[in-house]
């Protein structure tokens, strides 16, 4: 029996991906050149590039370039310290370094504004660590909600988790001998780290980095929650329109956000085309 | 005439180890703050939920008070219910059609294949914004014949829409080691392709499956963006219910609670889940 048997059993699902995944794109594209309330077309609708108008708004570049500064700065952080802890973990004797991942993203199981909400409280100058610890002689109060602190302190370690399991997937697949080989031949530690085992794990921090920086460029909840409303990113603007039924805005700014996607997805189809590490 | 032995250093040898010492220390401390910096906002919502007082920023005395209240608080009892309901759903349905089109996709040639894991991994690379914006356009299209759609329906369809890549890449690899000649087998014995498949294919990918399963139920559990854009009439889950909540200022200590037993659940069903599998594995070796 040929297995080929079964290979039109993923044609539903090719069809469910182009009405879920494409359509959507077609309908955004043509929603950035009409305007309407909503996505209703009656006579007054027409063709307009006037859309393009909110492209030059303060409020739109202001928000771009928080979310580029937050999104790269998130990533960067992130990388350091995320492989930093993948290959600790990696080098550890532990004997079920299973149980350890598992540990480092149970976090990620309660409720990510919960989690957010929670970091907000204590950021605020009474809180109730410190009414705690207070009642033990330490005083100590921090007030930095509400600053680009605070929120890149919130992205970091909502999305750490994303950087460090690509990491370590793409680190255990290295081959020990490998290692083993470098040092025979007389490489340093550091030097067997960077020309040996980071170039090996680059694909993870490529698919890591695409994990983290999409999400935390256009997430909309922690920067309301941690910034008070002072730090306005893409993804504020887009959900602001959005309950003020101008679609055509947001599907601009999500056609922007789509092709940084696409440029994404052409960079993993290339270092993982089996999509290995992305779990 | 005697010459003086060389020393190690004179080889060229540089002693690290007192370097490599303070390396590892450092190393371990500084993993141990991140993974403190991790759990600080678990640790935050475990205290606030055995706090008796309302007010955030004061611990008055421990209470398990708001363990109870969660089963008596009007509405979040209801939310509790359809974000169970609508990740329990979409889990199922994932898992099971995630699990064909897997196998779907296996046997496809190389080429076609990988076009398809291209597109496969768009919803999972997708910014949910982008995700949950699309996915309410399409079906706005569709309103106008059934204007009742946005709530539990669409929000099932987007949630399937997220979890089903997770499933399929997921079960994909454990795929590519079950031995082809396995089915020859079965088809020498005379077994229909379709019931190979449920009987010898399915059984022997169940762990990926099981892998699957997990990580769509945990992604569709705590999906807030998705979730914010396609429902509608009045159809809440619990992260569109706590943002509410939080934009109201009026979040009960109750979710805290709720929170804390579900990340214990989470704990203890992972402990006894990795005992379970080093008894398997004992028993194994015997």
């Amino acid at each position: 029996m040929n297995k080929k048997t079964f290979k039109h059993l993923s044609t539903p699902y090719l069809v469910w991906l182009y009405v879920l995944a494409v359509v959507p794109v077609v309908i955004m594209f043509a929603l950035m050149f009409i305007r309407t309330e909503g996505v209703t077309i009656d006579e007054e609708t027409s063709f307009t590039l006037s859309n393009f108008a909110i492209l030059v708004e303060q409020s739109t570049i202001v928000a771009f370039y928080n979310s580029f500064k937050f999104g790269i700065l998130t990533t960067l952080i992130c990388i350091v310290l995320g492989y930093f802890v993948a290959y600790r973990i990696y080098k550890s004797h532990f004997g079920n370094k299973f149980l350890i991942l598992t540990i480092l993203i149970l976090p990620m199981w309660s409720n990510m504004l919960l989690r957010t909400e929670a970091l907000g409280n204590i950021m605020e100058p009474n809180n109730i660590i410190s009414n705690l610890l207070s009642r033990i002689g330490i005083d100590i109060s921090v007030n930095i909600k509400g600053t680009d602190f605070a929120v890149l302190a919130g992205l970091v370690f909502n999305y750490m988790p994303f950087m460090i399991l690509p990491i370590y997937t793409a680190l255990e697949k290295i081959d020990p001998s490998v290692e083993e080989a470098a040092l025979d031949l007389g490489v340093t530690e550091v030097r067997k780290f960077w020309k040996v085992v980071y170039p090996l794990s680059s694909k993870g921090i490529i698919t890591g980095s695409i994990m983290v920086f999409l999400p935390s460029l256009s997430g909309f909840a922690i920067p309301e929650i941690l910034g008070k409303g002072n730090i306005f990113m893409l993804g504020n603007l887009i959900q602001q329109k959005f309950v003020q039924m101008e679609y055509y805005y947001g599907a601009i700014l999500a056609i922007i956000i789509l092709i940084l996607i696409l440029g994404s997805l052409v960079i993993i189809s290339r270092v993982d085309k089996e999509a290995e590490t992305l779990l | 005439m005697t010459y003086p032995k060389a020393t190690l250093q004179e080889y060229g040898f540089k002693d690290y180890s007192k370097l490599k010492k303070v390396y590892s220390v450092l190393s371990k401390i500084l993993v141990a703050l991140i993974i403190f910096a991790l759990y600080l906002p678990i640790l935050v919502i475990l205290i606030q939920s055995i706090n008796s007082s309302t007010d955030l920023a004061v611990f008055d005395k421990f209470t398990l008070k708001w363990y109870v209240e969660i089963f008596k608080h009007d509405t979040l009892t209801d939310v509790i219910l359809n974000t169970l309901l609508v990740s329990f759903c979409a889990t199922v349905i994932s898992t099971v059609a995630g699990t064909f089109i897997a196998v779907g996709i296996n046997a496809l040639p190389t080429k076609k294949r990988q076009r398809l894991i291209l597109l496969n991994n768009i919803p999972l690379l997708n910014a949910d914004i982008v995700t949950g914006l699309g996915i309410m356009l399409v079906f706005s299209l569709l309103l106008p014949i059934f204007p009742y759609i946005f709530g539990f329906p669409v929000l099932l369809i987007a949630h399937v829409f997220f979890t089903l890549p997770y499933v399929v890449l997921s079960v994909l690899p454990k795929l590519k080691e079950v031995d082809p000649n396995i089915m020859d087998a079965a088809a020498d014995l005379g077994v229909k392709p379709y019931k190979a498949l449920v009987k010898i294919v399915v059984p022997a990918v169940k762990a990926g499956i099981f892998s699957g399963m997990l990580l769509a139920f945990t992604m569709s559990v705590d999906d807030f963006i998705i979730s914010y854009f396609t429902t509608g009439n009045g159809f809440d889950n619990l992260s569109i219910w706590i943002y509410g909540s939080i934009g109201r200022k009026s979040l009960t200590p109750a979710v805290y609670a709720f929170s804390t037993l579900l990340t214990l659940f989470t704990l203890v069903s992972l402990l006894i889940s990795n005992a379970l599998q080093k008894k398997g594995h004992r028993r194994k070796r015997i």
